[in-house]
Order: C-alpha cells, then structure tokens, then sequence
C-alpha cells in the first residue's frame, strides 16, 4: 500500500469519514492481531486484545499526527491495549492457547516457533515489547526506543535480557535437537 | 543462540492465521464505536455554542482548511499585526499564572488539547505558515523535539478513560481555553475565542514575542522562581509571641526533615529568594550536624542540652537554645529491609531526577550491610517490581536493576505502593528496620489517589511495623506538602535531594540517622515561669503544633528520631520587666493570684518535658529537665545554628528579628563555623551573602516572570494534517 495513499484514507478517517476508517482497520487488523498474538500467545485473547485496540483506534485515530509510520503507532496501540486488558482482567498471558492449535499440527518447524513464541509470552512486559518490535518488526533499536518512550539504549538492554532468557531455552533445544 | 532463527519465528511464523468472523466483529464494532464517536464530537462542539459565539465557525470541521484560512486571514491577518505583542504578552502571564490549576486536567487531557490547538491553527494560519508545516509533513524524518508517537495520551491510558479524554477534551479544552482568553483581557476574546490564534500569530510574528511556553522542555529551566509555580507547600503562618500568662506551656512534635534547606539553597543559587512557605526555619536549622552531647546507653535514647544565651535579634530578651542528640548506634546497625520505590514516570526524565535517584541509591547500598535485602518497585506506565527482595552481597544484580530504569510514559495510576508494601511485608524482618523508601518528584500517583486515603495507608502500615521515607527530587512538580504529610505518617524522614552531594549527606552520612529509629513519637513540652518569663516564641515548628492535651495522650502522632539525630529549638523569652510586644493591661489581670510562683523554683525559666516511644513500644516515656536562667556563653554548634534560625526568619520576612541583617548572619555563622568537616557551614555563609544580594537587587519581592530577555524557546509547531 502506498504511503501516500495510506495517509489520504487516515485524514479522511480522521475527518470523520467512517468508509474511510473501516478500509483502515481492514487494512491493518492482520498487522494488529499478529501482533497482539505474539504478545499473549493465544488466538482468543489474540482476537479480543484486536477488537479492542480497533475500538480504541475509533476514538483515537485524531490523536496520529503522522510523526511516524502508522503502524509503528498501531504497535503503540496495541501493546498499550495487551497491557491494560491484562491489567484490567487481573491476568497473566497464558500461552494455553498455543498448545492446543498446534496439536496435531505442522511441521516440526512450527511446533519449534511455537514453543520459542510461548516463551516469549511469558517476557517481562518491557522486554517482551522490545524485543517484538525489533526482532518481529525489523525496527532498530532507535525506533522501538521511540514508539515505547524509553532510550534507544534501554532498548538494547531489555533485547539482550530477553535474548539471555530465551537463551536458555534455544540452548536446550540445540542439545536434544 | 540462532538469531536468524528467533527473527523469523517472531516475524508470525508461529501466529496462526486470524479467524474472519474474529476480524468482521472487531470491524464492526470498530466502525459503530467511530460513528458514534463521530457524533458525540459532533454534539460536543454544537453544545458549546454559549461559548464559541465568538468564532466564526466551530473549530471543529477542519474539512476544508485552506478556504477557511483564506476566509479568517484577512480577518485576523491584520489584527495579528497590530496585536500580537499585547496578546501574547497576556496570554504568557494568564497560562502561567493558572497553570499550576490545570493540573486538574490529567496529561491525556493535555496533550490532546495539544492536537485541538494545532489543528485549528491551520485554518487560521498565514500561507507561509501552511507552507513551513507542509516541509515538515513533507520530510518523512520526524523532527527530533518530536515526542515519540508511544508518548501519544490515547493508546497510553485505558479504554474507559480513553474514550471520555478523547471525547470530552475538545470541550473542556476549549472551554478552559476561552475562560482564560476572556478573563486575561476582553478585548482578546472578542478577537481570538481560543489562544490557538494566538499560538499562530506568535509564530507568523516571527521574533515579535516568544509564544506562550505552554510545553516548554525541561533542559530550559527558568532562572527566576515563580511564586506561581507548581511546587506546592502547605502555607503556614509564623509563630507569633505568646504571653506566659495566657498560655503558659508550648507544645511541639520533634522535626528531623531537611528538606526545607536544600530547597532553599537551590533556589537561592539559581538566583531567587524562595517562597515564603518554602522556608521552615526547623528544618534549615536541623539540616546541620551539630555536636551535642549524646547519651551514654541506649536505654536513655537522648539528652538534651539547653543553652540560655543573650538574643542577637532583640536586646533585652533572651534565647533558650534545647539541642537535643540522639543515641549514635555506631557501626552496630540493625539489619535492613528496604523497598525502594521509584517513580519513573515522564516528568522524571530530567537529570536532576531519575538519574539523580540512581546515583543516590548506589550511594546508599555502599552504606548497607551485606545481609540486608534491597527490593525494587517502579510506578507508572509500567508499574511493578524491578527487582524482588535481594541481598545487598548481590551488589550488581541490584545495581544492574536500577541502571534499566528509565523514564517514561504517563503515570498511569499503578499499585506501586501496595507492591511496595507488599515486599516489604514479604520480607519482613521482626528484629530489623523495615523501610519503603519513596523517590519521587512529587507526583504522587502511586495507586491511592486521594491524598487522605493515601496517608491513612501509610499510618495504617506503620503500625505494622513499615516505615517510609520520602526523597523529593528535581523541581517544578515538587508536592512539598504532601512528602511532608507521608513522611510525618510514615514515621519516616523527608529529605530533598538536590545534588549528588546531598545524597551523600542523606544517604551515606546519615544513613543511621535516616534508617534506624531510635525513638518515635517524640514531643517536647515547655511549660515557663512566670515569674521569670513574660513572653516567649517559638522559632519555626509551625507546621508541627501540638495541642497541650498531646503531650500525654500516646495516640497522638509526633515526629521520630533516628540515631545520632540532632534536633534543636529555639525560644526566644523575654524575661518578666524585659521589653515585652505586649502593652500590659491597664485594669490589671485578675488571674495573677493565680500563678503565683512558689520561690523554691529560684531563676528557672522553664521546665523542660520530652516524652517519647522506643520504636517497638507504645507506652511513652518521659526525660525532664529544668532550665535555668543563666545566661552562659554560647559554644559554636549553638551560635551556629542561632544563625541559621536568624536566616530562616529573614528569608521568612524578619518579623520577630528586628535589625538583625544577612551580614549580621554572616558574623554569627562564621563565628560558629567550628572545624566543618564537610564544608557545609561555608557552604551556607555563602548561600547567605547569595541571598543578601538577591534580596537588595529585588527589594525582597519576588520577581514576575519576566517576559523579555529569558531564553524561551519558541513553541515546537505541531505537524498538522494538510490536505
């Protein structure tokens, strides 16, 4: 999709045009579920985490102000929207989910991912946006610095934590694999 | 391990596809929830019409900017010429001025009013406005000043909040907007129904006047203090003279908080005489060390030293110098369970705060014992415990968690303190000190929002057992009465922390003093004679009044004293035929019968009661001591700190302290200077000079923000939506 296009279908959005808004969320609701998903690792809270931020997206599309790309600020959205309906539910993200889809399933490839992703669920909130970002989006460090509002240097910090705690598991997996 | 690897699973491989139904409900509701939204902005902007008859249009349709630019720019085009300095002018000192009342307004609130005032502005801009926002837009590189999109108001706070900030920021905003416009100056508000015009023709005027500093960054801190500022501080009233015969006995709690001289000293070397309430002359006096005899066994956890000497302020009266010292435990401290709480929110990202923190609590882990536990718990966005109770032996495990802190987001209300609480509760140690010690800049959004709420909490777990302390860093948002409120409930120590130094002071220096209590609730009671006294003042404890009915009554709550603490008030008396304030009456008192004084008292001047609770008991005790009249010759910690006193009530407004100048401080303060290890006594013979210059140039009244001349940096204009 063209930037410039993208950005024609936001400002019409943000003018109040609603045909404009729903070619939006349809365009992007993949982009936001995928990344809802790999924040709690399961496909139902995955989907409600989704159909909230699209909620929240309704109320606060007037808030872009295209200082960067939109979905870097989807990303915002969605983590913020993962966080609070975790807080509010008072639950932990549990990657049940993720066992269930894949039994029976795939190649041994995906079960891999899968069990590498469920880790990665269970991240501390900080590392776990950082590394998602960085890794899963390809942004550098710099740009996830800007879209979570910490330092470029905070960022590289809470990468490499996370990586040392996924460590152990990938090591593991080396060593029987 | 295989990065390659890890990047590709986490780039969806292992995400599953979404399911379509999932997808169309979440579209659906999506758009209902943006048509509905739509209207209520609709509703919202129609409902004003009581107060946006001044406009030409409401600012909300912004469908067809350009027309309405070309329209409203000959309008306001030329009005702009002829009134921007006046308008600016006004609109600078009415924002700052109210600014410290809109803090009503949460921070989604603002930064959306952030989007409403920008966005309007447009419509209203010059073309070469338009055209400098249309390079920005056009550059896809955001500008560095930018806050990063994360910083946003709406995706930071919850969906509920979310929703009503959005909606019912255009309203508010306007409307707080307009009142200001009108009650700054009605001819404004006829012109411009909001500052956004305002905001525009500041710009468009080029260097005519700097725009109003509504979000002005921190890296320009203003050289002059404003009495408007946002620091808050319980407004008091000073001590006045009391007539023995009226009111023969002063009751007061003990005060160990420095936080009023460092605050001080920081306003003065930035080049401003502080706030009148900022000053409490206690805590000026107590932030030095003094050298009084201490007791000799823990049993007896204090003695006092009372000193009469000469008044320099007033001839004729004298001054009852009670230097209290608190049992020194040395090197034997008990063990520690302390719970830093730290607050990381936004307004911490300065270096004088987060970073300043950091410093201060590897300071303090240098002076703990390796068997103590050290917990860490953040709040705001992203509330929670840093690092669980660890050992201090696991030095770098604790350093490491501190130096991954980082400033940021919202303060989203977080149950820091409950967690706080928690950990300590977790960790509690029935034989040791346990702390929660709060650094903060003064935003208190720590879970408990109501202020009484949130003391009754820290009360209530007191009696539990947990202290807190409170450390107040950086300035501008600074809740001085509130840090005072928690510490005092908290049984803790309030301290404010300026420098790196002063964190020393507080954390290494002091740390028994500020960690170990060796005594709590402690109140002093003088009762004088009226035989020998006719009047009397106390100097400063005004905010720690008690009732006479207090001193007994073990429920009541006082001030605490750590080890090796030093704590001292002052009295000024005047001696029964001295130079009293008071006329005496010309009918006579007929209760003088009364107070006859039985002879057997000989010259003493007062009597002197201090009860106190060793910290793990309930049951107070009580050390008297009589206080003779006899005037000696003061050693150098008394002349010292009756300098000091003698600063405080200048900085105070010198009611009480007649002639008495800063140079006659700055005698004193030499002659009392004494060996000073660590050079603060020199420091404050300067802070003195500092201030007496400060005071000449100004004529004691504090100075107007002043419009010219001060670096403001020009508003960072808001990328806008261009069509």
């Amino acid at each position: 999709m063209d930037k410039d296009e993208e950005h024609k279908l936001i400002r019409a959005a943000q003018s109040g045009d609603a045909s404009a808004f729903e070619a939006l969320v349809n365009m992007h609701y993949e982009t936001m579920y995928k990344m809802a998903f790999k924040w709690c690792g399961n496909k139902t809270e995955a989907e409600d985490i989704t159909q909230e931020a699209c909620i929240k997206l309704a109320c606060g599309i007037n808030a872009f102000r295209f200082e960067s790309a939109f979905t870097s600020w989807l990303y915002r959205l969605v983590i913020n929207t993962a966080k609070d309906w975790y807080r509010k539910a008072g639950r932990q993200p549990s990657s049940d989910g993720l066992d269930e889809v894949q039994v029976g399933s795939k190649s041994e490839d995906q079960v891999y991912a899968r069990e590498v992703l469920a880790e990665v669920c269970k991240l501390p909130e900080g590392e776990k946006e950082a590394l998602l970002l960085v890794m899963g989006e390809g942004l550098s460090h710099k740009e996830a610095g800007k879209i979570l509002g910490c330092k470029e240097s905070t960022v590289s910090w809470r990468i490499h934590e996370a990586r040392k705690k996924l460590g152990a598991l990938l090591g593991k997996e080396q060593k029987y694999g | 391990m295989d990065e390659q690897n890890l990047k590709k699973i986490l780039e969806n491989q292992g995400v599953p596809p979404s399911d379509v139904n999932a997808k169309k409900r979440a579209l659906n509701l999506a758009v209902a929830e943006f048509k509905a939204h739509q209207q209520e902005k609709q509703k919202s902007s129609q409902g004003m019409s009581f107060l946006s008859r001044l406009t030409f249009k409401t600012t909300q349709t912004r469908r067809d900017p350009m027309e309405q630019a070309s329209k409203k720019k000959l309008v306001y085009g030329g009005m702009a010429t002829a009134m921007a300095v006046v308008l600016i002018a006004g609109v600078t000192v009415s924002q700052y001025q109210n600014f410290g009342k809109k803090e009503a307004f949460d921070e989604s609130l603002r930064l959306a009013s952030a989007e409403i005032t920008a966005a309007p502005g447009t419509q209203e801009a010059s073309p070469a406005y338009i055209e400098a926002v249309k390079e920005e837009n056009k550059s896809s590189l955001p500008t560095p000043a930018e806050p990063p999109v994360g910083q946003i108001a709406i995706p930071e706070t919850d969906l509920d909040q979310d929703s009503l900030a959005v909606m019912q920021a255009p309203a508010v905003d306007t409307r707080w907007r307009k009142l200001q416009a009108e009650r700054s100056s009605p001819a404004m508000a006829k012109m411009s129904s909001s500052n956004s015009v305002a905001n525009t023709m500041g710009f468009a005027g080029g260097g005519v006047a700097a725009s109003p500093p509504m979000f002005m960054p921190e890296p320009y801190p203003n050289p002059y203090y404003q009495e408007q500022g946002r620091d808050k501080f319980e407004e008091f009233k000073v001590n006045a003279v009391k007539q023995v015969a009226q009111e023969p006995v002063s009751t007061f709690s003990v005060d160990v908080d420095t936080a009023s001289y460092s605050f001080v000293r920081r306003m003065i070397n930035q080049g401003a005489l502080p706030d009148k309430d900022a000053v409490r002359v206690e805590e000026m006096i107590n932030y030095f060390d003094y050298n009084y005899a201490g007791p000799d066994s823990k049993a007896e956890p204090f003695k006092a030293n009372v000193t009469v000497t000469d008044d320099p302020w007033a001839e004729g009266k004298k001054l009852v110098h009670i230097g209290i010292k608190g049992y020194d435990v040395g090197t034997e401290h008990p063990h520690s369970n302390l719970v830093f709480l730290i607050d990381v929110s936004g307004s911490m990202d300065s270096p004088d705060k987060l970073p300043l923190v950091k410093s201060s609590m590897k300071l303090l882990l240098e002076s703990l014992k390796a068997d103590d536990t050290v917990s860490i718990v953040v709040y705001a966005g992203a509330a929670g415990a840093v690092l669980e109770p660890t050992k201090v032996s696991d030095k770098q495990k604790i350093i490491n968690a501190l130096d991954s802190l980082s400033a940021g987001g919202s303060t989203a209300g977080a149950q820091g303190i409950e967690l706080a609480y928690q950990l300590a509760e977790k960790n509690f140690n029935k034989d040791g000190v346990n702390r929660v010690i709060l650094a903060s800049d003064g935003d208190f959004n720590v879970g408990i929002s109501d202020p009484e709420a949130l003391k009754d909490f820290v009360a209530n777990k007191r009696k539990s057992g947990i202290f807190l302390s409170v450390l107040g860093f950086g300035q501008g948002n600074l809740n001085d009465q509130t840090t005072q409120v928690l510490a005092q409930n908290g049984n803790g120590t309030a301290a404010y922390i300026d420098t790196l130094n002063e964190a020393r002071k507080v954390l290494v220096e002091e740390a028994s003093s500020t960690l170990f209590p060796i005594a709590k609730d402690v109140k002093i009671q003088v009762e004088f004679n009226p035989k020998a006294v006719a009047e009397y003042r106390l100097v400063g404890y005004e905010t720690r009044h008690l009732n006479r009915e207090d001193f007994n009554n073990d429920v009541v709550d006082a001030g605490d004293i750590g080890a090796g603490h030093t704590v001292t008030a002052i009295y000024e008396v005047t001696p029964v035929g001295g130079p009293t304030s008071v006329d005496p009456l010309r009918y006579g008192e007929t209760k003088t019968e009364e107070h006859k004084v039985d002879a057997n008292f000989g010259n003493e001047l007062a009597f002197l009661k201090i009860r106190y609770k060793l910290p793990d008991e309930d049951t107070s005790k009580l050390i008297t001591t009589p206080i003779k009249g006899d005037v000696t010759t003061p050693n150098e910690d008394v002349t010292f700190s009756t300098a000091v006193a003698g600063f405080g009530q200048l900085l105070k407004g010198g009611n009480y302290t007649g002639k008495f100048s800063y140079d006659d401080v700055v005698t004193l303060a030499q002659k009392g200077k004494g060996a000073d290890t660590f050079g603060y006594r020199a420091e404050f013979i300067n802070l003195v000079r500092l201030a007496k210059s400060l005071a000449s140039s100004q004529g004691s009244v504090p100075i107007e923000q002043p419009i010219i001349g001060v670096p403001t940096p020009p508003v960072q204009p808001m990328p806008l939506p261009l069509e």
